[in-house]
């Protein structure tokens, strides 16, 4: 037998302090009795002299010195070397996702996966590893590879449960770069925590991957918002439309209240009745005098809180300042101030930055300089934008990208071109409108600017006369329009990172948390944008940078977290499917039994020594 | 008197009693009760024959019409019963909520006013000595002995009130000696009679002596052990250093509730000899608390074991 720490025999120094305690005279109260005739029986079994006293067999004693024996020899950890078997690496992915919140497990899911999780880590052999991956938004390894128990557990406790939606995929793939190298004869496996509700996972369809899904959650009653939206109401300019969608993913019809708040004030109840699976799409409308932020909120109780609220930050609309630099299109020019909204400038040349301007229309004029903000570029050339520029003559119109929002509602089937420029596809862009050699029109953002590129004179084309192009030109406002893009990245996806462009240098930001907490941001007085990562919380934030306040909302909005029902299988792509696993953790330990077998032991004899003086 | 031994009410009940003695009285002095000496009463007992110098008064005329043979009709005499009642009066006594010793001095007076009421001499014993103190000032225990000296031998009813007032007089204190004391007070005696014997019974040294010594000398021994609540059921608990009120003995002892039990067995045991010993010498045991209450052992158990009656 060896010791891994013999040092622990110190200890034993303590068996002599015991034996000290043993011969220390006892201190007893005095009393007068008639006779000590019927006592006789009762000597104690330390009858002392003077401070100490002599030794006596006292069973006490014996049973003390014993247990601390036994403990000395514990704690100097003994052990027979035999020879190892090859350690067994178990890699634990927990799935942290908004959905885990949900309460249908008391006190919630991820306790509960986490408490199973724990269990695990107890049955695990002294030579066996394994790794802890937390599944968020993110993936996290919190603990690597390890057989240490006491690391594994403060890995597990330190694991917490986000607003966001579940990215499996690369937590699936870290586990298996962690298992992929190992011999497979030492069983490796990966356990994974889940309710289920992860998303596709077809690129492990031919990985045979070790996987054992421990399904957590057993309900299915939640109602949810899954979709969130503010526009101006297309039919009263003055007003605000805020689009909705509630989706009911219990097995049974459920009943509830849909109000509406601006900045905390309620604005409106609707109550809603929505069948089984069914999902209900609402718009409210509301006036609006400043910005704000427009609430979503469920009244009635379900499994899951975290979707029973949205928010938005809806912004003042403003006039969209466009300077148009041509030498004359009297079709084009009509065709912008068709467009709701829009302060038009026309000028035949642009000799500065045109800063003033929300984006500059380039129609067949080559600037002195380019403009900083967006920019709708007809039949011109930047190289720094494109290479490769070729002319054609009569290209035809082959394919167009109906999906995109400059293209909604638009085609090109009537369209001819007299000639045109041409250009590869440079990669910050995609090509909307194609020839068989070359794209026509190409949209994209480059650095932060957003570009639309039309190769060809719209007036050596009959475009202007088709109804797609003044759609086209109001598609192109909106795009274009910095302010919609700006309200865009002000609705963040839980454990989406947020991301604000900085017009000026600043190196420090304060971010308020929706519970209210604060915490600052150190920046980079180079850095030409704010990226703010710590979004696992939904909810309303507030960035101070400078003297400027700005909001933003986190939501979970995500039909498939919302969808709690746990699965029994996970499908692995067509073919492959994983089911919940029915076992158990193996190999429990008896120490923690032993153990308390002793305090038991040690229980019994310090009631055998009170029984006789209590 | 500072309290009254007995109520009045008691008093009363107990006059109704008279003790019963299993052997004829061996007194010499005249009684009330049967003796196997043949004297004057109505009593008859036996004829004898006639020898010269006999009382002719006591022939049997009608005897000698048929037989005409003189004989002479004998009676009964009545002789008087000793009662000696040997009350512990050690430091052991005081002890106990009532004490032990105003408890037995109260039985002390209750048979002693049984006896008197049947015209029987009482005497009582207390035992150890007053002179045991010989540190004692002289004269502190004028009144003590005295009092003791007018208990050696009380005879009459209308002794009844001194015999009181000299029992509350006694005080307790002392190391005592049970088999000593038992033994003179035996040799001490001209004639047997009714001993009882009051105390506690804790001594060291034992009893069985001195109580064999009242049998052999032909006795008819009552016993009444009188045990405090506490002795009987201890109150205090933890690490004790005892300390025996008579000898100054210390003893170390361990002592929790759980051991009460244990303690109790012991107590049952000791009681459980004393009774077995009294059983084997035709001796009646009895044992009271001293909190007992009074009427209960005078008027009821005493009564059941036909010391009176």
């Amino acid at each position: 037998m060896h010791f891994l720490a013999p040092l622990a025999f110190a200890f034993a120094a303590a068996i002599p302090v015991v034996i000290v305690f043993y011969l220390l005279k006892r201190k007893r109260v005095v009393k007068l009795v008639s006779s000590t005739l019927l006592w006789q029986k009762f000597l104690a079994e330390t009858q002392a002299s003077a401070p100490f006293q002599k030794l006596r067999k006292n069973w006490l004693l014996i049973l003390q010195i014993i247990l601390l024996t036994l403990a000395v020899l514990a704690l100097t950890r003994p052990y027979f070397s035999t020879t190892a078997k090859p350690a067994q690496r178990r890699v634990v992915i927990l799935d942290a996702s908004a959905s885990m919140q949900a309460t249908d497990e008391s006190p919630s899911r991820f306790e509960k996966a986490r408490a199973e999780a724990l269990k695990w880590v107890d049955s695990l052999k002294d030579t066996d590893e394994m790794v802890v991956v937390l599944a968020g938004a993110t993936t996290e390894v919190k603990q690597s590879a390890t057989s240490e128990k006491a690391a594994l557990r403060r890995a597990l406790q330190a694991c917490t449960c986000s607003d966001g939606p579940t990215r499996l995929v690369p937590a699936l793939k870290m586990a298996e770069s962690l298992v992929r190298d190992l011999d497979p004869r030492t069983g490796p496996e990966i356990h994974l925590f889940s309710d289920g509700a992860v998303p596709e996972l077809n690129e492990f369809e031919n990985k045979a991957l070790p996987l054992v899904y421990h399904r957590v959650g057993k309900g299915a009653n939640n109602l949810g918002i899954t979709a969130l939206d503010v526009r101006a109401n297309p039919e009263d300019a003055r007003q605000r439309a805020v689009y909705t969608s509630v989706a009911n993913f219990s097995p049974d019809d459920r009943q509830t209240d849909l109000e509406l708040l601006f900045d905390d004030r309620l604005l409106e109840t609707r109550p809603l009745t929505i069948p089984s699976g069914q999902t209900s799409p609402q718009v409210f409308k509301a006036s609006q005098s400043r910005d704000g932020v427009f609430t979503v909120r469920l009244t009635s109780q379900d499994d899951l809180a975290v979707d029973n609220q949205a928010a938005i930050v809806s912004l003042m609309p403003k006039p969209v300042k466009v300077l148009m630099v041509s030498r004359g299109n009297r079709l084009l020019e009509k065709a912008l101030r068709a467009v709701a909204n829009v302060e038009l400038a026309i000028a035949t040349d642009l000799t500065d930055a045109a800063a003033g301007f929300d984006f500059v229309v380039l129609d067949d004029v080559t600037p002195m300089v380019w403009p900083k903000g967006n920019v709708l570029a007809i039949h011109v050339v930047n190289t720094n934008w494109i290479e490769g520029v070729k002319r054609v003559e009569a290209p035809p119109i082959v394919d167009w990208k109906s999906a995109h929002p400059l293209l909604r509602y638009t085609g090109f089937d009537n369209v001819q071109v007299v000639e045109s420029l041409t250009a590869r596809t440079p990669t910050w862009a995609v090509s909307l409108v194609e020839t068989p050699q070359a794209p026509l029109i190409l949209a994209g953002e480059l650095g932060r600017q957003r570009i639309i590129w039309i190769g060809f004179d719209v007036l050596q084309s009959n475009w202007p006369l088709r109804v797609s192009f003044p759609i086209f030109i109001a598609n192109a406002v909106e795009w274009l329009d910095p302010a919609n893009a700006k309200s865009g990245q002000l609705l963040v996806k839980a454990g989406d990172p947020f991301r604000l462009a900085l017009l000026e240098p600043q190196t420090g930001a304060e971010v308020t948390l929706p519970g209210g907490a604060s915490k600052s941001l150190k920046l980079d007085p180079t850095a030409n944008e704010l990226v703010f990562g710590d979004t696992y919380k939904a909810g309303v934030y507030r960035l101070r940078l400078g003297t400027n306040d700005t909001v933003f909302c986190v939501n979970l909005l995500d039909a498939a977290e919302s969808n709690i029902k746990p699965r029994d299988e996970l499908q692995l792509g067509k073919y492959t499917k994983v089911s919940a696993t029915t076992t158990k953790r193996a190999n429990m330990e008896l120490w923690r039994t032993i153990t308390a077998l002793g305090l038991l032991v040690l229980l019994g004899e310090w009631w055998y020594y009170h029984r006789r003086t209590v | 008197m500072p309290e009254a031994l007995l109520t009045p009410e008691l008093l009363r009940r107990l006059e109704q009693f008279q003790l019963l003695a299993a052997r004829r009285a061996k007194s010499s002095a005249k009684g009330e009760r049967r003796s196997k000496a043949r004297g004057q009463s109505v009593e008859f007992a036996d004829y004898r024959n006639y020898v010269h110098g006999d009382d002719f008064r006591y022939l049997d005329w009608n005897l000698y019409g048929r037989l005409e043979r003189l004989f002479l009709k004998l009676y009964e005499e009545e002789r008087e019963l000793p009662v000696r009642i040997f009350l512990d009066a050690s430091e052991s006594m005081t002890f106990g909520e009532p004490r032990k010793f105003d408890f037995a001095r109260q039985v002390a007076a209750a048979i002693g006013y049984v006896a008197l009421s049947g015209f029987d001499r009482v005497s009582v014993i207390p035992f150890p000595d007053v002179a045991n103190d010989a540190n004692a000032e002289p004269g502190t225990h004028i009144a003590e002995r005295a009092a003791r000296g007018a208990l050696r031998s009380v005879r009459g009813k209308r002794s009844a009130i001194q015999f009181f007032e000299n029992l509350s007089a006694l005080t307790a204190g002392g190391s005592a000696n049970l088999n000593e004391a038992l033994r003179r007070g035996a040799l001490e005696a001209r004639q047997a009679g009714v001993a009882v014997v009051l105390s506690d019974f804790l001594d060291p040294a034992g009893y069985e002596s001195g109580l064999s010594a009242l049998v052999g000398r032909g006795f008819q021994v009552d016993l009444v052990q009188i045990l405090a609540p506490d002795e009987l059921s201890p109150g205090t608990f933890g690490d004790l250093r005892l300390v025996d009120s008579e000898t100054g003995a210390m003893q170390e002892v361990t002592f929790g509730r759980f051991r009460l039990k244990a303690y109790r067995q012991t107590v049952q045991n000791f009681m459980q000899r004393l009774r077995e010993f009294c059983q084997a010498r035709g001796i009646n045991f009895f044992t009271a608390s001293s909190n007992t209450d009074l009427q209960v052992l005078l008027l009821k158990q005493l009564r059941q074991a036909e010391v009176w009656g």
